[in-house]
């Protein structure tokens, strides 16, 4: 199998096999999590199929075309970044998925749960494979679509959908502005294709030098930073850990929030070795790093320290894809994709860990754990590593990684010059020590010092291998990329650098280089974060001072104020626009059609005066148009209910046998059934209602109804009059090409079939979706009101 | 309502109407008739029974989920719309197939017939899970 096809294969078989799990579920009962995992398995499995080539050097890109008109094709581009992405992806996935049949209780919507866990694990491959804007762009917003119905999982607490609410609105919002970008990238460079972009000189050069480069620049940022909630986007993150644990790990740790950082190395060629990408990314890295970090140290839930601390981490990965220069367009590339990778590993292992804490202890509050080494430790081992990892202790992975952050800074510092050259390695020394701080906050708070006396459950114990096994591997993986650094350079981070920077590029990553700076930079953020740690209870209060002294301060007050009075507006609008009964709407959309073709009718009423009007009706056809008269007139004056309807039924019968008479066949016997059935449903409807005489309606609104029917009435003449003069001249006739073709074309005599089927074929897929749409609208209608009695 | 007479009508007509509509469905594109007219007639004669013999007797020994119905019509329709994407063919092109067949002779195989069944499934499921739903509320 060639690489596209496996991609291909890697990024729709999670939809295909998504879509028929419910079924599966039936057979498989509380153990469809192992098929979820098998078919995440199956996806690294093709995903690994194009790894090789991929790890040779080599790039691939094969597009089907899509809408060519447009210059969109359906297209991937499989190199280094992609893969290290699709690698992490559906590695990850499979060890939630085997993670989460421990976690979840068989009590719950299991189909829904894996259902969703699948389908965001498509899109996010499908995203991270896509070649083209527009195709990235849509598989983006579907990973905010699944993210958000992930966080909202337990539908009915109000907390739940609070968050998931929060994280659309904000994720998705900027996917719009990040389209937007895209737009306007297309109008400067004339393409939707990202690697046509970053492989041609000529279209950088004019990028750089365009009026509108800025725009595009941040407009896409935008993007790419309410993604990974960078900068004033971060607050959606938090809420969002109201998902079950695994969905965290996945989603709001390891995969969806590194969407943004995704975007930002897959432009990375585009924009960067310019001055805006520098103060832009790295700005709000910087920034963020140090705002999340202090606020991770300040937090007392452990999926809150772990959701603050990932937004700090992407925070790293942000300054340092952000650190450039023109000469020197990729300084941090390596050490951020190395630490990207790190991240995923110890990241996950410590949400995997939160996961298993609070399923035993029963809670998620630091202040209410301790000393929980004894009763579970192989827990408190593999906490501990993933903690160090991220605290960046030698020799684990983190430590690595962390390194090569504080070396890019010097560098960079170095660069800029000035005060810059002491302050970004001072800046980035800050972020590690809160790092630090809140990753021995961690493990000292649940797993060392006393066990409180009360609060918690009398016997905890490590849980079975089914949670334990996964967290236990991805231990295994952080001391593995710890002590033999070439192994994740050379499969992963190598390939990556060189898919970012365009150049075959060989990194040397070693665990013992010397007594360097950053090596310094290290011991110095080890004392400074021990420090900050034994000062926590100083810390505290200062900033509890502070927000109480500034509450518009924060982000939160701005977002809360602006649902709230959104959803004021909004409901005040649609209660004007919708008082509830029908009468209102019919005369608005009456009153909307007479606005439209009154001036039409009225100007051909005086212009386009009918020629050759034919009077000459045989009789048995004007006997049933006074029938029809008669019917109308009973309708619309019969005193009672059920009489009036079926006079209008009647109407509907006599129309019927006009068709006949005008040799319509089909239309009479659609006619025929039409009527009927709907005569039946309106009875069905109106026995419900009291089957007293009419309600008394007052004269104002008599002469209102009677005005808009009249005139209504006059103008559906007017057009019918002249309808029936065939076409006028401009225009020609369709019905030609119909008639030739119905049999050449389509292999059919009936013309009205034809065009149903064939012709107008998406029109009546349309259509027949319509009814269906409007089957469940009466469903939804007679079962929601029963909700309220 | 209902009368012997209806009950007794009802009773001779199901079979005929619904072999009638499944003509309709297959004659449609060369006769009158076509998906969407076979499904309403469909519908008409079950809607017929609802009436005749109560929904709650029907429903007792005949109760099928008519949203199934419509969900697979859907399905079917959209799946012969992309089948043509399969063969390298534009969205929804139709294909034309003369097979001949012992006893029937000259057999036209349409996929537009395919896509008509869709319709067909969408309108039967769509109607009488309408009908059934304001039928059924109490």
């Amino acid at each position: 199998m060639d690489s596209f096809t496996a991609i291909t294969l890697a990024v729709f078989l999670p939809f295909i096999l998504a879509g028929i799990l419910p079924t599966v579920a039936k057979l498989l009962k509380d153990k469809i999590g192992w098929y979820a995992s098998a078919v995440a398995f199956l996806s690294l499995l093709l995903v690994a199929q194009a790894a090789p080539e991929i790890i040779h050097g080599e790039t691939i890109q094969r597009s089907i075309e899509w809408l060519p008109s447009v210059g969109i094709d359906f297209s991937f581009y499989i190199d280094g970044l992609s893969v290290m992405f699709g690698f992490i992806v559906s590695g990850i996935g499979v060890i939630i998925m085997s993670y989460s049949n421990g976690y979840m209780s068989k009590k719950e919507d299991l189909p829904r749960y894996y259902q969703q866990l699948l389908f965001f694990m498509g899109s996010m491959l499908g995203m991270v494979f896509s070649a083209n804007t527009i195709q990235l762009f849509i598989f983006w917003e579907l990973t905010s679509i699944t993210s958000f119905m992930l966080i909202g999982y337990w539908r009915n607490r109000p907390m739940s959908v609070y968050g998931a609410t929060k994280s659309l609105l904000i994720t998705a919002t900027g996917g719009l502005f990040m389209l937007a970008g895209f737009l306007v990238l297309h109008a400067i460079t004339g393409t939707f294709d990202i690697p046509t972009i970053m492989h041609s000189e000529s279209i950088k050069e004019m990028l750089h030098g365009h009026d509108l480069f800025l725009a595009a620049l941040i407009l896409i940022f935008i993007g790419a930073a309410s993604k990974s909630a960078q900068g004033p986007f971060y607050i959606w993150l938090p809420n969002a850990m109201e998902a079950p644990t695994p969905v965290s790990a996945f989603l709001h740790s390891a995969t969806m929030v590194k969407a943004g950082i995704y975007l930002v190395a897959r432009i990375h060629p585009i924009f960067s070795g310019t001055e805006a990408w520098f103060i832009l990314v790295s700005g709000v890295g910087i920034f963020t790093m140090l705002l999340a970090g202090f606020l991770a140290f300040r937090q007392t839930d452990i999926k809150g320290i772990l959701a603050y601390s990932t937004i700090s981490q992407l925070a790293y990965l942000m300054t340092m894809y952000g650190y450039t220069t023109h000469h020197e367009p990729g300084i941090g590339v390596a050490a951020a994709t190395f630490h990207l990778l790190n991240h995923a590993t110890f990241k996950a292992c410590l949400f995997l860990v939160a996961g298993i804490v609070a399923h035993e202890t029963a809670t998620r509050d630091i202040t209410k754990m301790g000393g929980l080494r004894k009763e579970m430790p192989i827990t408190f081992i593999v906490a501990t590593i993933g903690a160090l990892s991220m605290a960046g202790i030698p020799p684990l992975n983190g430590f690595l990684s962390k390194e090569m952050f504080y070396e890019a800074s010097v560098e960079m510092g170095h660069l800029v010059g000035g005060p810059w050259s002491i302050l970004i390695p001072a800046l980035a020394v800050l972020g590690g020590v809160f790092t630090f701080a809140y990753s021995i906050k961690l493990i000292d708070g649940i797993f060392l010092g006393k066990r409180p006396t009360k609060g918690l459950p009398d016997h905890i114990h490590d849980p079975s291998m089914i949670m334990l096994a996964p967290a236990i591997f991805l231990a295994g993986l952080i001391i593995l990329f710890g002590l033999v650094p070439s192994i994740p350079v050379h499969y992963f981070v190598g390939p990556t650098v060189s898919g970012i920077l365009l150049e075959e590029v060989h990194l040397h990553v070693k665990l013992w280089h010397g007594i360097t700076p950053s090596l310094i930079m290290t011991i110095v953020t080890f004392a400074l974060g021990l420090l900050t740690y034994t000062q926590y209870g100083k810390i505290a209060d200062w900033q509890d001072r502070f927000n109480a002294k500034f509450p518009w301060i924060s982000v939160n007050y701005y977002y809360d104020a602006a649902v709230e009075n959104a959803k004021k507006v909004t409901s005040k609008f649609s209660n004007r626009m919708q008082p509830g009964p029908v009468k209102t709407y019919v005369v608005a959309l009456l009153l909307l059609f007479i606005a439209m073709f009154a001036i039409p009718a009225a100007m051909l009423a005086t212009t386009l005066v009918p020629q050759n009007l034919n009077f000459d009706v045989p009789l048995y056809e004007s006997i049933i148009f006074l029938f029809m008269i008669a019917s109308a007139l009973g309708a619309a004056l019969l005193p009672r209910y059920i009489p009036a309807i079926i006079s209008l039924s009647g109407l509907g019968y006599l129309v019927a046998l006009l068709f006949i008479y005008l040799q319509a066949p089909d239309l009479a016997l659609t006619q025929v059934l039409v009527e009927t059935l709907s005569t039946i449903i309106f009875l069905l409807a109106i026995v419900k209602i009291p089957q007293k005489f009419r309600e008394h309606i007052p004269k104002t609104t008599l002469v209102r109804d009677l005005l808009i029917s009249v005139t209504i009435a006059s103008i559906v003449f007017i057009l019918l009059i002249n309808a029936t003069q065939g076409i006028v001249p401009p225009f020609e006739s369709l019905s030609h090409y119909f008639v030739e073709k119905s049999l050449s074309l389509a292999g059919g005599h009936n013309i009205v079939n034809v065009i149903i089927v064939d012709f107008r074929g998406y029109d009546t897929l349309g259509e027949i979706s319509v009814l269906c749409l409007a089957a469940f609208g009466v469903y939804n209608l007679i079962h929601s009101r029963g909700d309220d009695q | 309502m209902t009368t012997l007479i209806t009950k007794t009508i009802t009773k001779i007509c199901l079979p005929l109407i619904i072999l009638f509509s499944i003509s309709l469905l297959l004659a449609g594109h060369n006769n009158p008739g076509g998906g969407f007219i076979g499904g309403v007639m469909f519908a008409s004669v079950i809607a017929l029974t609802y009436v005749a013999y109560g929904l709650d007797y029907i429903k007792s020994f005949f109760d099928p989920d008519w949203s199934n119905w419509f969900g697979f019509g859907l399905l079917l329709a959209s799946l012969t719309a992309f089948a043509a994407l399969a063969f390298s063919h534009n969205f929804f092109r139709s294909a034309v197939e003369f097979v001949h067949l012992p006893f029937f002779g000259e057999i036209e195989l349409v996929s537009a017939g395919l896509f008509d069944i869709g319709v067909y499934f969408v309108v039967i499921g769509g109607l009488l899970s309408i009908f059934k739903n304001v039928g059924d509320d109490k």
